[in-house]
Formats: structure tokens, sequence, C-alpha cells
């Protein structure tokens, strides 16, 4: 549905994204992850037909986004970073504007309408000005312009800005349910949104992708290893020395507090006997020890801000 | 074709629904019912002694010279003003708020966005002549008018009026900040009245020719003075076109850019 070929953007010198490959299928729903600045943004910008691309070609449906920009912004509904919404205008007038923008049917327009305003729970707000709501209304209201005219591909730029925590899960909702009949991207700096509703995953850097595959992939990258969460009643620094020499051991570092204590392992399956059994046996008192998946967060920050070595292992491991 | 109406009506909602406009025209009207009753007080007083001067000239004693034509004038430096006050907010005002990315992202093309948003100045500008042709019309309850001569020109006010969107708005779409487009805009409008200058200054007589006919003064003395010449309507409506092209370039740039 969505692909992006050696994609590259520069703003005078400065280069916002480079050589970007991707592919989207219809149906798929992507995040893409990155720190601010990252060029999520511009990426996005790029393949709604805004902005036109500095090299390299994106396209939409088979439709090049520069060539032919109306027929692949019939195919897209698009939330930016700020809702592009008239603070003077009334929330159900301010769709109806966007669904004729949309080129939407007379017969559909009132129909699309009711649904938007229902699936973002805009019902009470609908007579309202839109420059009287909330930051969350607000977004709310962007959220419903993108999904007006059912588009094919929805293009959201961070939709869950400024909404509290039960909006958040709405959206999630949203666009769980959305996933199937649209294909979607949607950018994010919030992990736990991005596990909640994608398949795929997008990771960019400076511009560069540093990761793309599935969620389940990203966070199993090093195979073989597992990582084991420990918690103990004696707080003792010599704790990293005398569980280094367990067999299997790989790492040990201190954890949250001066108790708790994260062990990289090898996955075979007496490990978590071995390391609890060795804690009793020094009489260190075990609390707590389970194991843990080196989870999204550990891979999206050692990709953006960890060590290039760290990056490259990672790279490599895919 | 529907885009450009959407585009337009709710544009056409934004004047006519706002405060703004209605303390535009209240402005407005303060102003002609301060000067046009003066005016036409003035006019009654010299057609009363115009008995007593038999070699007074014709022109003194027609109502359109002596009274619609300073209306005219006044009008003419108020849509100076107020032409870029009513379209500074059309595109910078877009862009300042990002809504102006919806309309880029939307599938519609960079002419269909500006001949919506021209239609909607236009009916604005249309609401102010309206306004102001109020005045000579209720004067027709008490004196005989040629109703002809008159409605050409504020047609012509109007077209003039057009003329001005038409800078302005491609003066809007240059700009994120509304005041710069208002500066911008006024300085414009004011541009086409000074290029007429020319004429005094210049030896030539082909240069003065055509100074004399890009010089809006004598296209629109020739309306106010109810002859519609080819010449004039063709030149204002390239003058029209011309601005509304470079704005649609200007949005147009923006996808590439």
């Amino acid at each position: 549905m969505i692909e992006v070929q050696n994609l590259t953007k520069s703003y005078g010198g400065i280069t916002a994204i480079q050589s970007l490959n991707f592919k989207v299928n219809k149906g798929e729903v992507v995040g893409f992850l990155g720190p601010n600045g990252a060029g999520k943004s511009t990426t996005m910008k790029i393949i709604t037909g805004f902005m036109a691309p500095t090299s390299g070609r994106a396209t939409v449906g088979g439709y090049d986004v520069f060539e032919n920009p109306i027929e692949v912004k019939k195919r897209i509904g698009y939330l930016p970073e700020t809702p592009p919404v008239y603070g003077d205008m009334k929330v159900r007038d301010y769709l109806k504007y966007v669904a004729e923008l949309k080129g939407v049917p007379k017969d559909r327009m009132a129909k699309n309408v009711e649904r938007a305003i229902e699936k973002t729970s805009l019902g009470a707000v609908e007579k309202r000005l839109i420059q009287n709501l909330s930051k969350g209304f607000r977004q709310r209201v962007g959220i419903a312009q993108a999904l007006v005219s059912e588009p094919e591909v929805l293009i959201l730029d961070e939709p869950t800005v400024g909404l509290d925590p039960k909006q958040v899960a709405e959206i999630r909702d949203l666009i769980k349910e959305l996933r199937g009949q649209h294909t979607i991207i949607l950018s994010t700096h919030i992990l736990p949104e991005v596990q909640a509703t994608c398949e795929r995953i997008i990771i960019i850097h400076r511009g560069q992708i540093v990761a793309q595959d599935s969620l389940a992939n990203l966070t199993n990258l090093k195979a073989g290893q597992r990582r084991v969460q420990l918690k103990v009643r004696k707080a003792k620094a010599q704790l990293d020395q005398s569980l280094s020499s367990v067999n299997g051991v790989i790492g040990v570092q201190a954890g949250a507090g001066d108790q708790d204590w994260m062990i990289d392992a090898d996955a075979s399956e007496d490990m978590i006997e071995r390391i609890a059994s060795h804690v009793i046996q020094k009489g260190y008192g075990l609390l707590e020890i389970t194991s843990a998946k080196a989870d999204l967060e550990d891979v999206f920050l050692k990709l953006t801000y960890g060590s290039n070595q760290a990056a490259t292992e990672l790279e490599q491991g895919v | 074709m529907s885009k450009v109406m959407a585009i337009g009506k709710k544009e056409i909602k934004g004047f006519y629904l706002s405060p703004n406009f209605y303390v535009v025209c209240f402005l407005c009207a303060a102003i002609f019912s301060w000067v046009y009753p003066n005016v036409l007080n003035k006019f009654a007083m010299a057609l009363q002694t115009a008995v007593y001067q038999p070699d007074m000239p014709k022109q003194q004693l027609n109502i359109h010279y002596q009274v619609f034509l300073p209306q005219l004038n006044i009008l003419n430096l108020i849509l100076i003003f107020v032409v870029p006050a009513l379209t500074m907010r059309l595109f910078a005002e877009e862009k300042k708020l990002h809504t102006f990315d919806l309309l880029l992202t939307s599938p519609v093309t960079s002419a269909q966005i500006v001949a919506g948003k021209y239609l909607a100045a236009l009916s604005a500008i249309f609401g102010l002549c309206f306004l102001s042709f109020l005045y000579p019309a209720a004067t027709a309850v008490f004196a005989h008018l040629n109703w002809a001569p008159l409605i050409i020109a504020f047609l012509g006010i109007f077209i003039v009026g057009a003329v001005y969107a038409a800078m302005d708005i491609f003066a809007s779409s240059l700009t994120e900040s509304a005041v710069v487009a208002y500066v911008l805009a006024v300085i414009f409008n004011m541009a086409v009245w000074f290029v007429g200058i020319g004429v005094d200054v210049v030896d030539s007589p082909l240069a003065r020719q055509i100074f004399e006919h890009i010089s809006l003064n004598q296209h629109l003395m020739a309306l106010v003075e109810g002859t519609i010449r080819t010449n004039s309507l063709i030149f204002l409506g390239s003058l029209i076109f011309l601005f509304c092209f470079l704005c649609e370039r200007v949005v147009e740039s923006s996808r590439w850019r």
C-alpha cells in the first residue's frame, strides 16, 4: 500500500531524513518510533503529499505522492502534530467541511460525520466551538477529521498526545478496531502505545532507519539469552561478584533499588533454579525472582540513545 | 467546483458570521452617515444658488459628480485599508494555526483553494459596496436618479475592490504573520494609485500612453462616469487574474519547497 524508496529530505543544510526504505502492506498497523527530531513527522508529511522529498520517491496505493498528489490525498487521512482545527467552527460543522474537502459524496456525508463523532466520542461537544474545547478534545477532533472520509490509509502523528489515560485507551482500542480495514502508520515516542497497537515497528534515529521488524522479533533480539530480575532482602554490594560465579550468568547489573538486581544469563532451562539456589545458599534472603524478556524500551534506548556498538550488535541480530 | 464552493462557503461564513465584519461595516456606515448627508446638503444649496449663476459649469449641477463621486472616493479609500484587514487572515492565519496542513493534504488543487478564498473575499467586498450603495439608493426617495450610471459606477468600485482582493490574498499567501500581510497589502493597494503619477513625469507620448493605461484611476473614472469600456474590463480582469495566479503559485510552491 505504501512504499518508500531512498527517501531523503534536507532543509537547507540539515538532513532531516536520509535514504529511508520501507514498505507497508494493506491493512497493516505500523508504528514509527524515534526520539524527538528523528524525522518521523517529516517522513509522514512527505507520504501525505504535504511536502516534496529532496530525492527518492514514495507511493501510496501505486500513486507517486509527487506526480499524482490528488489521487494520493483522496486515499489518506492525516492527523498532523498540531490538529488542524478552526477555532471559530463548531465540531460538527468542521467535520462536515473536512468531508466536503475530501470529496465525500453527499449521500454518505451525514453518515460519515456521525460515525467519526461516534468513534471519537465527541457527541457531547459536537455543537461547541472548537476554540472552547480542551486540548484533549481538540486532539480527538483532529482524529475524527482524519477518519471522516473513511480513507484507506491513516497517518497519525502522535495521536494520543494531550489525552488522559482513559482517552488514550479509547484511541488505542479505536486503532485496533480499524486494523485490517485501514492501513495505519502512527508515530509516537510512547512505547506502550506501540506495544499495544502495532504489528510492526520502524525505529528511526537521526533520519535513518535503525531497525524495522515485528514487535516479537524486536524484543527477542538476542537469541539464546534471557534476563532475570532478582530481589533480595539484604542489600549487599558484593552480590554481583558472587552471582557472576554462577555457571551461565553473563552479566549482573544493579537494579532500581539497592536490593534489586538484573541478571543477563543464557537461556538454559534450569538457569532460574541455579540462581535461586545460589542466593539461598549464600543467605542473601531471596524475595523475588522473575524471568523478563528484553522489552521494547531497552531495544529502543539501545538503538537511539545507547552506544553505537550496541546498535550495530542489535542490527546484526536482526 | 464543489470543493471551491466548500472552501468559499466556509470563508463566507467566517466573514458574515463573525462580529469583526460587522464592526467594520458599522464603522464604514458611521463614516458614510457623517459625510454623505453633508455632501448632499451642500449640493442642494448649490442647486438653489445656481438659478442666479447661469454660467455655472453643468458638472456642478449633476448629482452624480457632486454627491455620488465623493461617496465612491470615500468608499475607495475605505477599501484600500479594509480589504487587507478582511483578506489578511485567509492564508496567513491558516499557516500560523497549521490549518493550512488540512487544505494541503486534502484532494484539492491550489487553484481551487485560491478560487474558494477569493470568492469569499469578493462576497465580503460586495457586502461593503452594497452598504455604501444604500445611501445613493435612499436619495432616490426625494430626487430623480439615473439608475444605470449609478449601478455601473458601483460595479466599477466593486471591480476595483476585486483587484485589491486579488493583490491582498497574494500578500497574505506570502507570510505567516497577519500583520505583515496587512501592511504589505495596503502598500500594494496604494501602489496601483501611485503608478498613475508616471503620466505627469514622462515626456515620450508612448510612455505616457502606457502609464495612462496601467493607472487604475483612468479605468475607474470611466466606469464611474457610467461608461463600460472593454479595455478597462480586460485590464482590471487581467490584474485580478495575474495576482490570483501568483497566489496560486505561492500555495503550490509549499508542496515542493
